[in-house]
């Protein structure tokens, strides 16, 4: 029964529901917008990858290489479009 | 068909290999698919008009049970998929089954919020916030009941195969979908719920 829970993937499910009680906090308690704000990015870049390399065995695989390329670009563009987005849609950019 | 027995039967052959890089390259498409939706949701999330903002209608312990839900059953498939490269059918397929019963258990927590926010009066049609609100969490409650099906044909042919190359690798490529239902689902928890009851 043991062999079926493997340590590396309980410990990678003990620590996510820990990250999740770290982001919760920002829900108990009073925070300014900037710690609140980077307690929750933090909590939820780390629980991402976790899943990525404990759960999915993104380093596992021969193409490791590719698979981290290509998970990198997306993860880029997709910020570059929500932060320029939010830069020409929300924050104003003054002449 | 060349068998390598050196790796994981998931991984054993080269078409198995491609089909594993594939499917990051799909995943790689979705991260992109959910980060157009958040970033609607980012540009349009104060544009309420008279409806509720999300403070007035999230509540935490859906959303804590819908969190845990969908948490544990990511983790129960990594065990599916462990219990697999043991050679194990049985603990594999009760794995696989938890998992897809976790995955039904976050549907309903899901779909009773969804009615919550409809009697409290926010639909699609509330405000710009509402709309990219259900159209965003509605993407993933889809990819979610997706899954059940996908997951539910997956277990009935490796019921009826066995574990071999081309199951095993259908099975881990189920796993990495799943995985990332749940990856999508923790920013989903952080910058829409727990931005929102902040509000911050």
């Amino acid at each position: 029964m043991k062999e079926l829970f493997p340590a590396k993937q309980v410990g990678g499910f003990v620590f996510s529901l820990i990250l999740t009680g770290v982001a919760l906090l920002v829900y108990y308690f009073n925070m300014s917008r900037a710690v609140g704000l980077t307690i929750l990015t933090l909590t939820a870049f780390i629980q991402a990858a976790v899943q990525l390399v404990v759960f999915m065995h993104a380093r596992e695989i021969e193409d490791s290489k590719s698979v981290f390329t290509t998970i990198y670009y997306a993860i880029i563009i997709a910020l570059v479009t929500i932060f320029g987005t939010l830069l020409c849609m929300i924050w104003g950019w003054n002449y | 068909m060349k068998v390598d027995h050196s790796q994981p039967l998931e991984y054993s052959t080269e078409q198995n290999r491609l089909n594993i890089l594939g499917f990051w390259i799909f995943l790689g498409a979705e991260i992109m698919l959910f980060g157009t939706l958040f970033t609607c949701y980012f540009t349009l999330v104060n544009r309420t008009s008279d409806g509720p903002i999300g403070a007035e209608i999230f509540e935490i312990t859906p959303v804590l049970m819908e969190t845990f839900l969908l948490l544990t059953s990511s983790f129960v498939i990594g065990l599916g998929i462990h219990a697999m490269r043991l050679g194990n059918k049985k603990a594999m397929q009760a794995f696989f089954i938890l998992t897809l019963l976790l995955g039904i258990g976050f549907l309903a927590f899901e779909i009773t919020e969804f009615i919550t926010y409809y009697e409290e009066g926010a639909t699609l049609q509330t405000s710009a916030f509402t709309s990219i609100l259900f159209t965003t969490l509605g993407t993933h409650g889809a990819h979610v009941s997706l899954g059940l099906f996908w997951g539910l044909f997956i277990i009935l042919q490796v019921r009826k195969r066995g574990i071999t190359p081309v199951t095993a690798n259908k099975s881990f490529i189920f796993s990495l979908y799943w995985h990332f239902l749940d990856v999508v689902w923790i920013f989903i928890f952080t910058f829409i719920y727990m931005k929102g009851l902040t509000q911050l």
